[in-house]
């Protein structure tokens, strides 16, 4: 049994991606299928939110019936395990929805299929959609030359304050330019302790886990947890459709992360600044998992600050947080101001019987129109649209932040900054950087000793599962 | 002696003849007990294709999968037992076996004793209605999700604004951080795990109580056996194979424990609370790697197998069977 799935795995994970045929509307294919026989499409998403955008590609595609695929997890390491799982099970999907932390886990598995031929095709009718998307959230959908993703969402990590509390430690909005140093200023004047010494409002916190957590602190430190390199390939994408963007020179064919760098000294400082806070009581003792108890503590007004995207507004409102009470602003400089980011959007899989029909599917989702009805960003903005011409005050009139500008300047004004490190075997990696992270801030190790363990760990891993991640010459 | 004539008479009748069936329909005793035989079978036989469909089987997979390197998505390759060789010296995975040791030990004494003495208490003479209602908020929690349990306890042991915390400090005691230190993590799992699972034991241990013979009792009232002295010579000897089936369910399911710790604790903080089910979900799952998964379950297997044995082994010196 196990052989023949196997097999059968094998045999999707090899073959030929088929070459596109005309869109549906040009030459019929598949939605000219007799009436009798509907297409179902199995796409991974939610259809509390997202059915509007079905009901609509349903309209349009009479013979198309879509049926929405669930998966939930804490993070998205958890839901990339689950849908795993269900792909070795045999249960299968034509589309998936993969935030950068899976991103090169379902290329480099064979599971996602490239798009370069589809968006080859469809150049003229894609071309607003590039015009309006930041070259740094396209690269990071692409692996080893080809794109995988339309960027449908993404989440920089930003800083989110609570306004009252900024207010009555005497802070207005920081600056933009603002240092790590203004940072530990404020985070220290807004902590409050009881007379036994406990902390009972704190000035920063953040979760364990792989986007967010200390992160932000690693980018702006001018460092990353593996070493950097540009995958060769994706001039075509470049040149048709960013020629004249300054934002776009210098990009390749997405990212490699070629070997881990955990314990470069830039890392270990960051990680003992995160130690200090919590040893003095500035930030509480960390969590593993999606930061529900951090949105708690900041709702109840015993948080100052914490990393956090688009995606905090709608859930801050949701949660009864007033516009007005909190705001956002670029993450603290410290040797650079470089940030973080992931972003989310559908992909093909490889095993799809209705390739032609997904694609349809995943350029409506990415359409202005597609996006306005779409319930992640209607009515209440649920995390940060990819268009530009989206991020608007519109946008965030009912949620706020006041400063929501913030979100896309953040790639505007820093185009270096970059994906979380993510490679395809991003799951066992983050299951280390999580666990020394843990051992680090519960002070059972330095941080240096910390970060030793987790590079040792990770290169075991790399040497054991990263051979053959990339496409390396020779 | 009616049916004794019956079973002469028929004996005496013909066969109903030859074919392939003859010796299932062959109209004598014998003929009568194969029948009987092949009906019980075949009662039986969902059960047993069940088991060796969905539990057999993907053992034996599971078995076979252990010597090969398999990520799902490409096709398997031998690799002999280079699995069970990097399992001996893989830290991670001796930690979380270590771990779930530990966490037996704790969680089933705990949850014995516990039982026990609750168990003991209900079944005193009290009002129908107090009965009623011990049995059934001592037996509720069984009846939830793990996992909605895990996330409540979760919260209610959260270090910064856990109730439990709340009241500790409202008495002068410090914060515990009981999730997040390597001291408290496998601890607070294990009370998570108990006050879950609590009920079950619970219930065997009343319906044992409840088969201990009133004479024996009473006669143990009249020899003056009272308290501790009737609980540990009368009550514990008669309740000892119910004691037996209660310890190797609980430790079987102590050995298996994944819930608790992966949504409490997630594992950690490091390995602190790192079960043997947890490394092979994250091997399997996480990392793609069945094979060296299928090796860690089939290890698990063997010890719980083992344990099970050894306990059935000694229970010869302690159960008393009537």
């Amino acid at each position: 049994m196990a052989g023949l799935t196997s097999l059968g795995m094998t045999l999707v994970a090899c073959s030929t991606p088929a070459a596109p045929q005309a869109p549906a509307a040009e030459q019929g294919s598949e939605s000219a299928a007799p009436a009798a026989e509907k297409i179902l499409l199995r796409v991974q998403g939610n259809a509390t939110n997202e059915q509007p955008l079905a009901d609509l590609f349903m309209e349009r595609n009479g013979q198309v019936e879509i049926e929405y695929i669930n998966v939930t997890g804490i993070d998205h390491e958890e839901v990339a395990s689950k849908i795993l799982s269900m792909v070795a099970a045999g249960q299968t999907l034509d589309i998936g929805f993969a935030a950068t932390e899976a991103t090169q886990l379902y290329a480099g598995q064979g599971l996602a299929e490239p798009l370069d031929e589809y968006v080859k095709r469809d150049e003229a009718e894609l071309a607003e959609y590039f015009a309006d998307v930041h070259p740094s959230l396209i690269e990071a959908m692409m692996w080893e030359g080809s794109l995988y993703e339309l960027s449908r969402d993404f989440n920089a990590a930003n800083m989110y304050y609570n306004t009252e509390l900024f207010a009555e430690a005497g802070y207005d909005h920081p600056a933009s330019d603002w240092t790590v140093e203004d940072f530990l200023e404020i985070a220290r004047a807004i902590t409050k302790k009881n007379a036994s010494g406990e902390t009972e409002v704190f000035g920063y916190a953040w979760t364990n886990r792989l986007w967010g957590s200390w992160m932000p602190w690693i980018f702006v430190n001018e460092s990353n947890l593996l070493t950097e390199e540009r995958a060769p390939g994706g001039e075509w994408l470049w040149q048709t459709f960013y020629k004249d963007d300054p934002a776009a020179e210098g990009r390749g064919g997405g990212f490699r992360w070629l070997a881990p760098k955990a314990n470069d000294p830039a890392n270990v400082e960051a990680l003992e600044l995160m130690q200090e806070l919590t040893r003095e009581g500035t930030a509480p003792a960390i969590e593993l998992g999606g930061g529900q108890t951090l949105q708690g503590f900041f709702t109840s007004g015993k948080l100052g600050m914490t990393p956090a995207g688009g995606f905090w507004a709608g859930g801050l409102h949701n949660a009864g947080m007033p516009k007005g009470a909190f705001d956002v602003q670029l993450f603290p400089k410290w040797k650079s101001q470089r940030h973080q980011f992931g972003t989310g959007g559908k992909f093909m899989f490889t095993g799809s019987e209705h390739k032609d029909i997904a694609w349809e599917f995943q350029k409506l989702e990415v359409s202005k129109e597609g996006m306005a009805v779409n319930g992640i960003f209607n009515p209440v903005i649920l995390t940060t649209p990819s268009r530009r011409s989206m991020v608007n005050a519109e946008a965030f009139a009912e949620t706020g932040p006041e400063h929501w500008e913030v979100f896309y300047s953040t790639l505007d004004d820093h185009p270096d900054t970059a994906p979380i490190p993510a490679p395809p075997i991003s799951n066992a990696m983050t299951n280390i950087f999580t666990k020394y992270t843990g051992l680090a801030m519960t002070f059972e190790l330095t941080a240096q000793q910390a970060l030793d363990q987790m590079q040792a760990e990770l290169e075991e891993l790399y040497a054991r599962q990263g051979q053959n991640m990339y496409k390396l010459e020779g | 002696m009616a049916h004794m004539q019956n079973a002469s008479q028929i004996s005496k009748q013909p066969g109903t003849g030859g074919g392939p069936l003859a010796w299932l329909t062959a109209n004598t005793l014998t003929g009568m007990r194969r029948r009987k035989a092949a009906m019980g079978y075949l009662f039986l036989l969902p059960t047993v294709l069940g088991i060796l469909i969905f539990t057999a089987g993907p053992v034996l997979v599971s078995f076979g999968l252990s010597f090969f390197q398999w990520n799902v998505f490409t096709a398997p390759q031998l690799v002999g037992a280079e699995n069970y060789q990097r399992l001996i010296t893989d830290k991670q995975v001796l930690t979380s076996f270590l771990n779930t040791f530990r966490f037996v030990a704790m969680a089933v004494t705990t949850q014995i004793v516990l039982a026990l003495i609750l168990a003991l208490a209900v079944t005193q003479k009290m009002g129908r209605f107090f009965r009623y209602y011990f049995r059934s908020a001592f037996f509720l929690p069984l009846l939830m999700s793990s996992a909605a349990v895990s996330i409540s306890l979760g919260y209610m042991f959260h270090r910064e604004f856990g109730v439990v915390n709340y009241y500790l400090t409202l008495i002068g005691l410090p914060r515990v951080p009981w999730l997040n230190s390597s001291t408290w993590a496998l601890i607070t799992v294990m009370i998570a795990y108990v006050w879950h699972q609590l009920g079950f034991t619970f219930i065997l241990f009343i319906g044992g109580l409840t088969n201990i013979s009133p004479e024996i009792l009473d006669a143990a009232d009249v020899d003056g056996a009272t308290g501790l002295r009737r609980i540990w010579h009368i009550i514990l000897p008669m309740l000892s194979p119910t004691l037996l089936f209660a310890i190797v369910v609980s430790v079987i399911g102590a050995l298996q424990v994944f819930e608790q710790p992966y949504i409490m604790t997630r594992g950690g903080p490091g390995d602190a609370s790192r079960t043997a089910v947890m490394v092979m979900y994250e091997a399997a799952f996480k990392n793609l790697e069945f094979g060296y998964g299928s090796a860690i379950t089939v290890i698990l297997f063997i010890v719980i197998m083992l344990v099970t044995m050894a306990q059935f082994w000694l229970s010869r010196r302690w159960v008393f069977y009537q």
